[in-house]
Parts: C-alpha cells; sequence; structure tokens
C-alpha cells in the first residue's frame, strides 16, 4: 500500500523551500486551494511519482482524461487512492 | 529532472512514452509568458503519446529551463529548438505548438524542411506582435496586462496566495529584466510568399473566440497542404481544449 507519507514527502520535495504550510496534509488536502501547486511543480511531482513508484503509474495519462475542474479540485487522496488501483 | 543542454543553455524537457519504430515523435512548444510545458503535459499530449512519444520542453526563461536575460525572438526560438532536436539524436520530428511556440515551429519548418514531417499550429498569431493579449503586454500597463490572463490566474493573482505571488514574480521578471517584450516588438510578419513556400502538411487550430481567429483563415488559404479546425475556445486553446485538441492531433498525425 502506497500511503500518504510517501506522496506528503513527494510533495514537499517539490515545494520544497517555499513551504510554509501549518497544517499537515491529509487525504482531504486539496493540490490547489491548500497546497497552491503550481502546473510546473505538478509536472515535478508527476516525475517524482513516476520514479517513486514505477511506470505502472501513468499520473499524466490519469490527468489528462480529467477534465479541468476535477484536476483543480483534486485532493492528496484521489493521488493515493490511483496510485493503490494501478499497484493492485 | 531531465535538462538538454542546447544552444548554451539547459533546456528542460519530459518525455512522454519511448520511442516507437517507424513513428516520427512529437515536439511540442508553449507559449510566452504564463506558459510552460506543462500546457502540454497535462493537456494533449498525452494522448499523442498514446501512439508516438511526445517530447515537451520549456522555452528558455520559462518553466524549468534555464532563465536568459535575451534571446525571446523567434529566430533564437528556432535555434534553441534546432539544438534540443540534435541533442535528443532526433533528425526529423512532428511539431506542435501554441501561440509563440506556434511559430518557432513554422520558422523551423520554413528554414529548415528536412527536419520536419508533419506540422500543428495552434494559435499562432501574425504578424506576431498583434495578438490583443500580446499588445496588451506590448503596452505595459498593469490593467491591461491582467486583463489578458486567463480567468483562473486572474483570480489567483486576487488571492494573493503563493501561486499567484510566484506566477507574478515570473512575469516580472520576464516583463522587466529581459529583452522579451523589445524582442516581441520587433518581430515581423512572414510575407504571403514565404507561407506559400511551405510544402508541410499542416494542422492549424483556432479558437472561434479568439482575437487571432482570422489568422487561420490567412494561413489556410497560403499553406498549400493545410487543414483548418476552428473550436469553440478563446486563444489558450491547447490547455482549454485539450482533450478535443489533443484527439485532433493525434488524428492527424497517424493518418
Amino acid at each position: 500500500m502506497t500511503t500518504l507519507t510517501d506522496i506528503a514527502g513527494l510533495i514537499q520535495e517539490v515545494i520544497g523551500e517555499d513551504w510554509d504550510l501549518d497544517e499537515e496534509i491529509t487525504l482531504e488536502t486539496s493540490f490547489s486551494d491548500d497546497l497552491e501547486l503550481e502546473s510546473i511543480e505538478f509536472v515535478s511531482l508527476a516525475e517524482k511519482m513516476q520514479a517513486t513508484f514505477g511506470e505502472e503509474v501513468n499520473f499524466v495519462r490519469w490527468l489528462s482524461e480529467k477534465e479541468l475542474d476535477e484536476v483543480i479540485d483534486l485532493k492528496v487522496g484521489d493521488v493515493v487512492e490511483f496510485i493503490n488501483s494501478c499497484k493492485n | 529532472m531531465p535538462h538538454a543542454v542546447a544552444n548554451g543553455l539547459e533546456l528542460h524537457h519530459q518525455l512522454l512514452g519511448a520511442a516507437r519504430e517507424g513513428q516520427t515523435p512529437c515536439v511540442f512548444a508553449h507559449g510566452l509568458l504564463i506558459d510552460n510545458l506543462s500546457s502540454w503535459y497535462f493537456g494533449a499530449a498525452p494522448i499523442v503519446a498514446t501512439t508516438r512519444q511526445a517530447i515537451c520542453y520549456d522555452l528558455r526563461g520559462h518553466g524549468l529551463s534555464t532563465h536568459t536575460p535575451d534571446g525571446h525572438d523567434v529566430a533564437t526560438g528556432v535555434a534553441d529548438l534546432l539544438a534540443l532536436l540534435d541533442s535528443l539524436g532526433l533528425e526529423r520530428a512532428d511539431l506542435a505548438g501554441q501561440s509563440w511556440g506556434a511559430l518557432i515551429c513554422l520558422r523551423l519548418a520554413l528554414e529548415h524542411p528536412e527536419r520536419v514531417r508533419r506540422l500543428v499550429l495552434c494559435e499562432a498569431p501574425l504578424p506576431p506582435s498583434s495578438l490583443e493579449e500580446m499588445t496588451s503586454v506590448l503596452s505595459s500597463d498593469a490593467d491591461e496586462l491582467l486583463k489578458m490572463l486567463p480567468d483562473s490566474l486572474r483570480e489567483a493573482f486576487a488571492s494573493g496566495k503563493r501561486r499567484a505571488l510566484k506566477t507574478a514574480r515570473r512575469l516580472e521578471r520576464l516583463l522587466t529584466e529581459t529583452t522579451l517584450v523589445a524582442d516581441l516588438k520587433a518581430e515581423t510578419d512572414l510575407p504571403d510568399e514565404t507561407l506559400r513556400s511551405l510544402q508541410h502538411e499542416t494542422l492549424l487550430l483556432y479558437g472561434d473566440a479568439s482575437s487571432c481567429r482570422g489568422v487561420g483563415d490567412r494561413l489556410a488559404t497560403l499553406l498549400p497542404n493545410s487543414r483548418l479546425e476552428v473550436l469553440a475556445g478563446g486563444h489558450y486553446l491547447a490547455a482549454q481544449r485539450a482533450p478535443e485538441v489533443g484527439r485532433l492531433i493525434q488524428e492527424f498525425l497517424d493518418g
């Protein structure tokens, strides 16, 4: 099982020194509203996820099938669920 | 993250899918200022990548490529893209560009026809400085500048949060610390006879509500092997209508 901790670690790596979130990352944390992740940071996150979880986790393809509104509303929990569905 | 050393700078790029025997890879070029490779990377490119390798790259001064004080003109953009093709070992590629990126792709195909198989021009502005979104930049008026931004970004600016501040810093740097505005102003139109000489099969994509919608008609008339598709949308078409744009590009390149 991919844990929330794995994803949270990657998100922190991507945001780096800009990190100023007071609250802990949870399954309900929104990439857009809470983390304020930029699109280019999302690219870096996708790359790190591929490197960590392997080719079978095609995050980019998964995102491309979503409507823009869905991507904006994306929560950390959605990504955890997606990764686990690829592994099963 | 992958960077190619090209034309004296590091160009950040992302490969989608592996190279496939007999299928020419497609390189995607984005627009200026608020854009970077992510608009293709999370948009049309993954759809195209189901049948051929897709390569998205950041123009100089954008995304994660080297920030340079100058070289935001089309000619330097062509030199950068050529150098990227060389460093990736691509003798020939399909090229797809949005806005300024489309101008770079078009000029590369005109000047180095042997390096390009097929061409996709999404919202190419001609003359380059005619675009309303660009003239707003050229007028350097803050209110006008805000008007040119997509709705989502305008809302983000109003929030004053991390992402908005980063975008604002980036815009400020490009507009005040680089030759970008001067480079745009100096860019000239491509003459009709030059456009008539292009032999490549070309797909033209324009938004029905875009300020450069008319350019689509001009190019469709002048480019001998072109086809125009008009979609509902504005200038930021590649991101705005990503699934449709992706399918149209894929069908065009595969056909």
